[in-house]
């Protein structure tokens, strides 16, 4: 196990200098550069003008000697300056964005992954039954629906329909007003973690401020999340029960209660464990259509945006990343696979 | 047959079976009630931004969010228009427009005129003219932190928009640009050789400011750094110290820290990056609205929604008072959801402004496609025009909210000229047109003709524009139409912005990259110096037309020359004289307009959504430099709070 995981290590670093070759040419020849902006607003500039400004920008130069460059000063833990922000490309992706989308998707994961597995047995259980059509039915609606439109339709309802549409009746001589609270329509709160630090706001506040303005992105990316998880979950779980070493531990006379947790239900997980970890480059890459919609500072934008707006510093420091995250993660995963099923031995 | 049934082979009883549903279904519902409870425990701690009248604050919604702010003077960092469009709040220009387009002095004691011999006129040894105008500064103006503001500031700002290598956006106006100062409160500035734009105010203009007591000790740091490098050989190393340097000043971290200090109505609280900025009104600041500034907006909130279906959502769900100069689009402002929602709560006014619609035909006769077509021909321009039924497009799609162009100058540009010869819509006097230049219609209704070579060629013409603008999208189907019904075929050839306004693409239209007509907009300037369609200046001798000699730069990417138009142009820009120049403006307009070198469509109008009771957050096209609306910020204020009205939007736009 050691040497395949000294040997998987070893392979990693070919790999990675590869995607950023791959990553840093596809970036530089995307159409455009970084002066586009600069030309379209200033078109009084004159040739000599932009040409001193693509010598200062270093835009210049050729696309290897621009690569080396940048992996010169990558190794050195520099990934350069964002041209558009004002601030270190690393400081901005790691400090302020990733913090953010590991909230948020890490939540939307967890949430879905703690409702999907319970239904997934649930359906597994009772296959075939209405329980199962019904589960069935909206897991099918779940991830058919696009990410964008639901997004929009829970804004749509929880920030303007229910809250013009506030409940009041009377019972007798009482009479019962409530009236719903409109949910942010996107963003994140005013305060930092200094505020807690320095004791302006304490603890509790400053989380429940953040969870309220997570409330209506993470049930977007959990909803959907879910529906494809309880999928796995049940096909996961009906695989396993129709072994026979299921029928064996019944018929040895075990507890349904051991039969379903102790037996079948670890080894349906294994497949859930090693999913869950390939999907951890996607906690960190961020949803970016979900952030856009309820315009979430996170990391999916972050990369959205540097490569719209040509920031060729942050977009490399971001994808160079989650090249680096996939490439551990997927190793993770194996070496996960082969801890949960002992009949998993790597050489 | 279920899962359970199978199960049943192992003959469990039914009791049995029932208690492993029982637990089963258990499983699912506790991890639910868990999450309802989390929900309804995070809706209780519900809190929301307590905006508008009830703590005379004001929430601003946002589509972009500046990258900068304050301390980036020279934009080297970032150029954007919500930039502007906040600093209005925290840094007041020395000399600005008002609504009508006129100068007026914000924080100088008054703007300056030949009249009141504040502007001095000569002639320099080349025959160019050269201006001097002199300013004195308000002696009660004051930084946030109750240090004054004086020529130093001035002076700061000059000495680093000159310094060696400094990589400025507009280095024609560094070339030309010198200071004197005379006292901490008087100054002189002077450009030579000079144009009549060097007299408008707005921001940095004729000259700007900055904190010199924070920013020159790190600027002598900087400049230490800068002249040890050579400006050509370490042009990229200079341009990296100067980033840090302004970086130090403008970025939401520095700005946070405290490290700038502001002159406008409002100081900057917090900057959250990717949400808002939160502005808190200053309180050394000196220009006073009517009954005190206690009556006006203590708080400002830029919100920063990027998606602009989002954007929307947070004006219906009340979250957003007022929407920026950069916010909803046109079709949005006009979407039911907002306007049936308005009586009673907000305003939507659609500002005329100066972003000009129209559709530039390729001239140069280098490409084939050009002669074919004889695109070079006035005629045939004319004749396109005359197709082109841009009343009814303007009718159809905008509700005639957006103006119908005849000239690339704004109608609210004063040097417009109304008389411009109008192509109204007339598919006969097209049709005429057409038939006189030889084309004729084909057994396929497309009109064709026979070339001087002998081919016969039909007329099917190359349309171009950016892909993904639904508006412009829909007016090119419009418009294919209109030229289908005289016999014209068009090529739909439709990239995203990034590639159509690639200098390889939209500057090489002299080599035929693209052959036909290109849709899209320019911004017609209050600073209007005629470069849209100048082909080479016969004093100065510079080219606005991309060609290879000029290494394709300029913006007449059409290739349209006229001796004469550029002639008119070199004389306007440096007429300072209002009356005259604007007689040579009208000559321009009116050769232009005979010409037709290209099709000119609408101009664009900005929509705003004002909460009702919010006064003088008004503007017009080129209010407070290009249309924003806090142009005089420190007299925005809710009427509820006792604030007074100043300014009548109804006087610059529609609703």
């Amino acid at each position: 196990m050691i040497s395949y995981t000294l040997r998987r290590l070893l392979q990693i670093v070919p790999l990675l200098l590869a995607a950023s070759v791959v990553i840093f040419t596809l970036l530089t020849l995307q159409p455009g550069d970084p002066l586009d902006e600069i030309r379209q607003q200033n078109p009084q500039l004159t040739a000599e003008q932009l040409k001193e400004l693509e010598h200062a920008y270093g835009l210049d130069q050729p696309i290897y000697v621009r690569y080396f460059k940048w992996l010169g000063r990558v190794l050195q833990g520099d990934f350069g300056q964002s041209r558009t922000y004002a601030q270190p490309a690393a400081q901005y992706i790691f400090s302020e964005r990733m913090p953010k989308t590991l909230a948020l998707s890490g939540i939307a994961l967890l949430l879905a992954l703690m409702v999907a597995i319970p239904i997934g047995i649930l359906s597994a259980v009772r296959q075939y039954s209405l329980t199962d059509y019904s589960i069935t039915f909206f897991s099918f609606v779940g991830f058919s629906t696009p990410v964008f439109f639901l997004g929009i339709l829970l804004l749509y309802f929880f920030a303007i329909v229910l809250p013009e549409h506030p409940i009041n009746f009377s019972i007798g001589s009482f009479d019962i007003s409530w009236n719903w609270p409109a949910l942010p329509t996107g963003g994140r709160p005013n305060i930092f973690w200094s505020d807690v630090t320095e004791g302006t706001i304490n603890f509790f506040d400053f989380i429940g401020q953040w969870a309220y303005y997570l409330i209506l992105p993470v049930m977007t990316l959990s909803l959907i999340q879910m529906a494809t998880w309880t999928r796995f979950m049940r096909a996961s779980l009906l695989e396993v029960l129709s072994q026979d070493f299921i029928r064996t531990a019944r018929s040895k006379g075990l507890a349904e209660r051991k039969v379903l947790y102790k037996h079948a239900l670890r080894n349906s997980l294994v497949p859930i464990v090693t999913l869950v970890g390939l999907a951890i480059p996607n906690i960190f890459g961020g949803a970016v259509i979900t952030e856009t919609i309820f315009s979430y500072p996170g990391m999916g934008t972050a990369i959205l945006e540097s490569l719209t707006g040509k920031d060729y510093n942050v977009a490399m420091a971001a994808l160079t990343f989650l090249a680096v995250l996939t490439a551990f993660s997927t190793l993770l995963a194996d070496l996960l696979y082969a801890v949960v099923d002992p009949r998993i031995r790597y050489d | 047959m279920s899962t359970i049934e199978t199960i049943n082979d192992l003959h469990f009883s039914e009791g049995e079976l029932k208690i492993m549903e029982r637990r089963a279904t258990r499983l699912v519902f506790k991890p639910l009630v868990f999450s309802w409870m989390a929900f309804a425990f995070a809706v209780t701690l519900s809190w929301s931004v307590l905006a508008g009248p009830g703590d005379n604050s004001l929430v601003i919604g946002t589509s972009q969010e500046p990258r900068t702010l304050g301390g980036d003077f020279l934009s080297v960092i970032s150029n954007q228009a919500i930039k502007t469009e906040v600093q209005h709040f925290l840094f007041p220009d020395i000399l600005s427009v008002d609504l009508d387009s006129k100068d007026y002095a914000v924080l100088a004691t008054e703007a300056p005129t030949v009249e009141n011999k504040r502007v001095r006129f000569s002639d320099n040894a080349k025959g160019q003219r050269r201006v001097e105008i002199d300013f004195t500064l308000r002696s009660d103006i004051k930084w946030s932190d109750g240090k004054p503001i004086t020529s130093d500031d001035v002076q700061f700002f000059y000495e680093v928009g000159k310094a060696k290598g400094m990589p400025v956006l507009n280095p024609d106006y560094w070339t030309r640009v010198g200071l004197k100062v005379k006292d901490k409160q008087s100054f002189t500035v002077s450009f030579e050789p000079a144009y009549y734009t060097d007299l408008q105010g707005g921001p940095n203009a004729p000259i700007g400011y900055r904190p010199a007591h924070i920013m020159r000790a790190e600027w002598e740091k900087t400049k230490a750094a800068a002249d040890k490098l050579d400006s050509s050989k370490d042009a990229e190393k200079l341009n990296e110290l100067y980033r840090s340097f302004f970086q130090k000043f403008s970025s939401p971290e520095a700005i946070n820290k405290g490290a700038m200090v502001f002159s406008g109505p409002f100081a900057v609280k917090r900057w959250v990056p990717g949400n808002s900025i939160e502005m808190v009104r200053n309180k050394h600041f000196v220009l006073t609205p009517p009954g005190g500034a206690e009556k006006y907006l203590q708080k400002v909130v830029y919100r920063f929604i990027g998606n602009t279906n989002s954007l929307l959502v947070a004006i219906l769900g009340g979250q957003v008072d007022v929407t920026s100069s950069v916010a909803l689009t046109f079709d949005q402002a006009r979407s039911p959801q907002l306007t049936s929602r308005a009586p009673g709560r907000y305003d939507i006014w659609f500002v005329p402004g100066a972003i000009w619609e129209h559709i530039d035909v390729n001239k140069f006769t280098s490409v084939q496609k050009v002669k074919d077509l004889q695109l070079d021909n006035v005629k045939t321009r004319q004749a396109l025009l005359y197709a082109m039924n841009r009343d009814g497009m303007t009718k159809a799609f905008f509700d005639s909210l957006q103006l119908v162009a005849n000239t690339w100058i704004a109608p609210v540009n004063p040097l417009f000229d109304p008389n411009v010869i109008k192509y109204s819509y007339n598919i006969e006097q097209s049709r005429k047109i057409f038939a006189e230049l030889g084309w004729k219609p084909g057994k396929d209704g497309v009109l064709e003709r026979t070339a001087e070579d002998g081919r016969t060629v039909k007329f099917e013409i190359e349309f171009v524009t950016t892909a993904g603008n639904a508006v412009r999208e829909r007016a090119q189907q419009f418009l294919a139409d209109n030229f289908k019904q005289v016999g014209i075929t068009v090529k739909i050839n439709n990239a995203p912005s990034a590639v159509v306004f690639a200098d390889d693409f939209i500057q090489r239209g002299s080599e035929g990259k693209w052959t036909g007509m290109f849709m899209f907009a320019w911004t017609s300037s209050l600073a209007e110096q005629g470069n849209l369609f100048a082909c080479k200046d016969p004093v100065t001798l510079a080219t606005f037309m991309p060609t290879k000699e000029n290494n394709y730069q300029g913006q007449n990417v059409g290739g349209w020359c006229n001796e004469e138009f550029d002639k008119l142009r070199s004389q306007a820009v440096v007429e300072f004289d209002e009356k005259k120049r604007k007689e040579i403006f009208s000559k321009m307009q009116q050769l232009w307009g005979n010409q037709a070198p290209s099709l000119p469509l609408y101009f664009r109008s900005n929509p705003y959504v004002v909460a009702k009771g919010l006064l003088n957050f008004v503007t017009s096209a080129y209010a407070g430099g290009f249309g924003y609306p806090s142009w005089q910020a420190w007299t925005l204020g809710w009427e509820q709070k006792g604030a007074k009205k100043l300014f009548d939007q109804t006087k610059y736009a529609k609703k």
